[in-house]
């Protein structure tokens, strides 16, 4: 209680900044004279009844000391005074410390810039009500059907992670432990918008199907208006749609009378009933088509009629996230769930395949943590995220080894003074403190600046990574940091400061009051000290390693850019459109439009030649099917017998510049009277046939009684279709006319049948790279209707290109944290070299002026740098090695053993580090003997 | 001369309770002489220490102080116990004299009481 009592009282002067000196100054005069008077009446002269006085009163100082220990917080007072006294000597010498908070404003901001990307790809929750009770059905997230009654891949046990509406509706209804389980589609729904009241074009926009109590279990609240409940999502329930913030922000100003409001989407009336709240993106997170309209489950027959996906148990199209009830053990949940899919399965053994009916007791479903939703941002950046934190750790302690290093220089240097302070009795705690603020004090500085060149850097890398400016969607990541990004910038920094700091602070400790009796000039150990050697070739090692990541990088994108994939991307142009339903057309139009739009294309001057497909290589899409061959027995279960396909229009293959291997290409005789006939790919061929010849061969999507479907009529050089596996084998593909539908009785065939109609993609092949591609491609389809949608068109080169922007991103960004690297690695081996020809400036006069010439100085000063790069070269190339084992994954077409890249990484550096010690070595070869004598 | 002895540790701060406590509010010098007096001058107070020991007491509430004018006409500043000041002293007070008993009961122990 006492004690508190002062320690309060000790605070408020400490906060007030009240001084005693005065009062104590005052009542120790009073003392003095009430003393003088009283030794004056027993009869002292007044001279020596002052001075006795004052002997018996004590030391003035010391007391004046003690009374201001007493009185305030000393301790903390001290460490204010420090803190002011390092910032003093800082500012003293700004050649020190503005390269120190550069170089320390490079590494921190580096590793904060890539911490920024990793706290909102790999940490953050949804923004929802309790993220951490949201669970989700399925291991990593999905895109965006799946058929049938079996989800096994490649070989491995079904693991099931979309359902089909009844099986939501089953969990949803038998699952206590969930206090709520909602469904979104897992794909999105490209949509035409337009307010009733107005007259102009229709918007495109991206919508989402979500169920009705989707809002509700996430806990999240209308920003305007409200948001489904279960009543909107009953099959012919008024239509209402749900508007994005960023939507309703962006597209419509932040107009209040959206809401309420009737929109055409998709030519159907829907009223907005309201606006999620700002920053909520829904439960996907993703880098492209985020929603910007939500509709409930049930609008999706309105919306898709005869394809609709809604009633059809075969297809599975939706991701199930659910509120676990507080104390519901989401193990037993999930053998639940699991009890309940292996009885939902049961119901519907009659409609299974062969196949499936083998399988279907295996098929198994995993509860995963879903506070975060379903982020395909975390599943594709993870690793590349990772890769690129260890590097920028890797910077940043290149940085702190050369910040170490000025520090260690200053310090020698400073160590005469250093000696006479504890010489005079500064003790050598206050003396490691001192040095250990100074760092502090530094490093903290240097973090502030770290964390606008984040803000810098993070732009830069969202602009590698996305394309953000040349793209209209938008991402849910942002360049500006937030408290958490602070909190690490400066964690980051405290913990910089006390590496770099450690080694200048023991320093201090070991500083010996006899060398302030040496003499000032006397030099006691020549050269550099063993512990900057050490870190200059910790440097060496570290940059090496980064260099030779980076290279190894670089390659592995160049090797991905221009691989052969299997058709010629010179002068081809992908164009993306929308479905023709948008404008209003019906099914049978299709047909007809696409050779219109094909033949007004070709008209464009300098286009060779035009051709559509479903899908065009590498547009980000694949359709596939499992296929049966007439006349081999039906396969096993366990058989892969799975292949691509699209439908194309004809001349495609010459328009995309691949070229036949066998047989016919699909021509305008392959139409709705002739035989249904397809194209197949060299992979398809080997796959099914073998050695055998595939022309004249028949097979079928989906089962046995289809086998007679198609005929082949030709086999074509396998092309790399989809944007992934580019290591692994040509997948089987099959193209089939554009102009030839099959009736199929199985619903979901069919479905895909009709759907597959729409081609989402037309190349255009102009060799002559025609100006304007993109307003004639705009003008010509407008002229074919001005309500077809268009979205984007890319020459080819562009297209691949932007595949392989992760991994662009990753490389760039290795070969600037080498660069910087190897900058510092440089720099860092410079001040040492030169710090070392300083000290010895007299050895080296000495042994000038006894015959040593030019050349054989800088030698000398080359070998002791040499030297230090050597070893550290000896330590990086094994570590660079390994280095490159750890990040195969990352790794296209290039071995992680690289003789030639390690060999040029260790070029790179050696020339760097001949440039920074040929320096010093030059001041030292012209070193006057005479002067570097007579210094001494 | 005799042979002063120096102040024990902790001790002073207790010694000027007892002064103010006897005497009534007094400054600082005042209270300075009336340990030596009280100590027969057998303590060899640096008088200087005094000040931060008050200054500490007045922290922690044992004592209050205030200016004033002194006998002889001069402005010094008056120190005078509080309630917790008088608490403080009788706690204080009671814990002296039982240690002071302690140690005189192993003073006073002769070999023969301990079988």
């Amino acid at each position: 209680m006492r004690s508190v009592h002062r320690w309060f009282a000790r605070l408020r002067n400490f906060m007030t900044g009240r001084r005693g000196d005065e009062r104590l100054r005052e009542e120790l005069e009073e003392h003095l004279s009430m003393q003088t008077d009283e030794n004056i009446r027993a009869g002292m002269s007044p001279g020596e009844a002052r001075r006795q006085a004052r002997l018996k009163l004590g030391g003035a100082e010391a007391v004046r000391e003690e009374f201001h220990g007493e009185e305030s917080l000393a301790l903390l007072e001290n460490l204010l005074r420090d803190s002011r006294y390092a910032m003093r000597q800082l500012r003293k010498s700004p050649g020190f410390t503005i390269p120190a908070v550069l170089t320390l404003a490079l590494g921190i901001g580096a590793t904060t810039a890539i911490f920024t990307l990793v706290e909102q790809v790999m940490l953050q929750s949804l923004p929802v009500a309790r993220p951490d009770q949201l669970w989700r059905i399925g291991g990593q997230p999905h895109c965006c059907d799946w058929g049938g009654y079996s989800q096994d891949s490649d070989g491995e046990a079904g693991n099931w992670s979309l359902f089909s509406w009844e099986a939501f509706r089953l969990f949803r209804a038998n699952t206590p432990g969930f206090q709520d389980l909602a469904a979104l589609q897992a794909g999105n729904m490209p949509l035409v918008v337009q307010r009733s009241s107005s007259s102009g074009l229709p918007d495109t926009a991206n919508g989402q199907y979500v169920s009705g109590n989707f809002f509700q279990t996430l806990g999240v609240s209308a920003w305007r208006g409200r948001l489904f409940v279960d009543a909107d999502d009953l099959e012919g329930a008024p239509p209402v749609a749900v508007m994005s913030f960023h939507a309703w922000q962006e597209k419509y100003g932040s107009d209040p009378s959206v809401v309420g409001s009737t929109y055409r989407i998709n030519r159907q009336a829907f009223t907005i009933i309201g606006v999620a709240p700002a920053g909520f993106i829904g439960a996907k997170v993703t880098s492209w088509g985020l929603p910007d309209i939500w509709m409930p489950l049930t609008a999706e027959p309105l919306m898709l009629g005869t394809t609709a996906r809604i009633k059809n148990t075969r297809v599975d199209w939706l991701d199930l996230i659910g509120r676990v009830r507080p104390g519901a053990n989401p193990k037993a949940l999930q053998a639940q769930l699991q009890g309940e899919l292996q009885g939902w399965l049961a119901s519907h053994l009659a409609d299974m395949s062969p196949q499936e009916k083998a399988v279907w007791q295996r098929q198994t479903l995993r509860l995963s943590p879903g506070g975060s939703g379903f982020s395909f941002l975390r599943r594709d950046y993870s690793e590349g995220l990772l890769l690129l934190m260890v590097t920028a750790c890797c910077v940043l302690l290149v940085a702190c080894a050369n910040i170490a290093n000025l520090l260690l220089a200053r310090g020698l240097k400073n160590r005469q003074q250093t000696a006479v302070r504890v010489a005079l009795g500064a003790s050598r705690g206050r003396l490691v403190r001192n040095a250990l603020l100074e760092s502090a004090t530094l490093s903290l500085i240097g973090g502030a600046a770290g964390v606008a060149v984040a803000w810098a850097g993070a732009r830069l890398i969202l602009y590698l990574a996305f394309h953000m400016m040349e793209r209209t969607s938008w991402i849910p990541v942002q360049a500006t940091p937030s408290t958490l990004v602070l909190l690490f910038a400066l964690g980051v920094s405290v913990l910089t400061g006390a590496i770099f700091g450690m080694m200048p602070a023991w320093m201090s400790s070991q500083a010996e009051p006899v060398e302030a009796l040496r003499g000032a000039n006397r030099e006691v150990a020549g050269g550099s000290h063993w512990a900057q050697k050490a870190l200059v070739i910790a440097q060496a090692a570290v940059s090496l390693v980064l260099l030779s990541a980076a290279a190894m990088l670089g390659d592995s994108l160049r090797n991905l850019e221009h691989q052969n994939f299997g058709f010629d991307p010179n002068g081809r142009y992908l164009v993306s459109l929308g479905s023709p339903m948008l404008a209003n057309y019906k099914q049978e139009q299709l047909v007809p439009l696409y050779r219109q739009i094909q033949d007004r294309f070709n008209a464009i001057p300098g286009v060779h030649s035009v051709s559509a497909a479903t899908y065009a290589p590498m547009s980000g899409n694949q359709n596939g099917h499992d296929i049966r061959i007439q006349g081999k027995p039906e396969p096993n279960p366990k058989d892969d017998v799975s292949a691509d396909w699209t439908r194309i229009t004809p001349g495609f293959f010459e328009t995309i510049g691949t070229s036949m291997v066998e047989g016919r290409t699909i021509d305008e005789g392959d139409n709705e009277n002739t035989r249904h006939v397809a194209v197949v790919n060299e992979a398809f061929a080997k796959k099914f046939f073998g050695n055998q010849n595939p022309i004249g061969q028949h097979f079928g999507p989906g089962s046995m009684r289809n086998t007679g479907t198609y005929e082949i009529v030709g086999v074509v050089q396998s092309i790399h279709y989809v944007t992934w596996g580019f290591r692994d084998p040509a997948r089987a593909m099959y193209y089939i006319p554009e102009a030839q539908t099959v009736p199929f009785d199985q619903r979901d065939l069919q479905s895909d049948e009709l759907v597959s109609q729409n081609l989402w993609n037309i190349v255009i092949w102009a060799p002559e790279h025609p100006a304007n591609m993109f307003s004639e491609v705009k003008n010509a389809l407008a002229e074919v209707n001005p309500n077809l949608v268009m979205y984007d068109v890319q020459p080819y080169s562009r297209v691949i290109q932007e595949t392989f922007d992760q991994q662009n991103m990753i490389a760039s960004l290795a070969w600037l944290f080498g660069a910087v690297g190897l900058v510092l690695a440089a720099i860092g081996l410079y001040g040492v070299t030169a710090y070392g020809v300083e000290q010895r400036r007299s050895e080296i006069g000495v042994r000038m002026a006894l015959g040593a010439d030019r050349s054989s100085v800088t030698a000398m000063v080359l070998r002791g740098a040499f030297g230090q790069v050597g070893i550290g070269l000896g330590i990086g190339i094994p570590a660079a090695i390994g280095a490159g084992y750890l990040m195969s994954s990352q790794l296209f077409g290039v071995a992680p053993w690289n003789p030639l890249l390690l060999a040029g990484a260790t070029l790179l550096l050696g020339l760097a580090a001949l440039v920074a010690a040929l320096i010093p070595a030059e001041r030292a070869a012209s070193t006057d003997p005479m002067q570097a004598l007579r210094s001494e | 001369m005799k042979p002063k002895k120096d102040v024990p540790q902790g001790t002073l701060a207790l010694m000027v309770l007892k002064t103010l406590d006897v005497l009534g509010p007094l400054h600082g010098y005042a209270v300075a002489r009336r340990i030596e007096q009280i100590s027969g001058d057998l303590l060899a107070l640096n008088q200087g220490t005094l000040y931060p020991v008050l200054l500490r007491l007045e922290q922690e509430g044992a004592i209050s102080s205030d200016w004033a004018t002194s006998d002889n006409n001069r402005r010094a500043r008056f120190y005078r116990l509080t309630r917790a000041g008088h608490k403080l002293l009788e706690i204080e007070k009671r814990d002296w004299e039982q240690t002071a008993a302690i140690i005189g009961r192993f003073f006073e122990v002769k070999a023969e009481d301990l079988v």
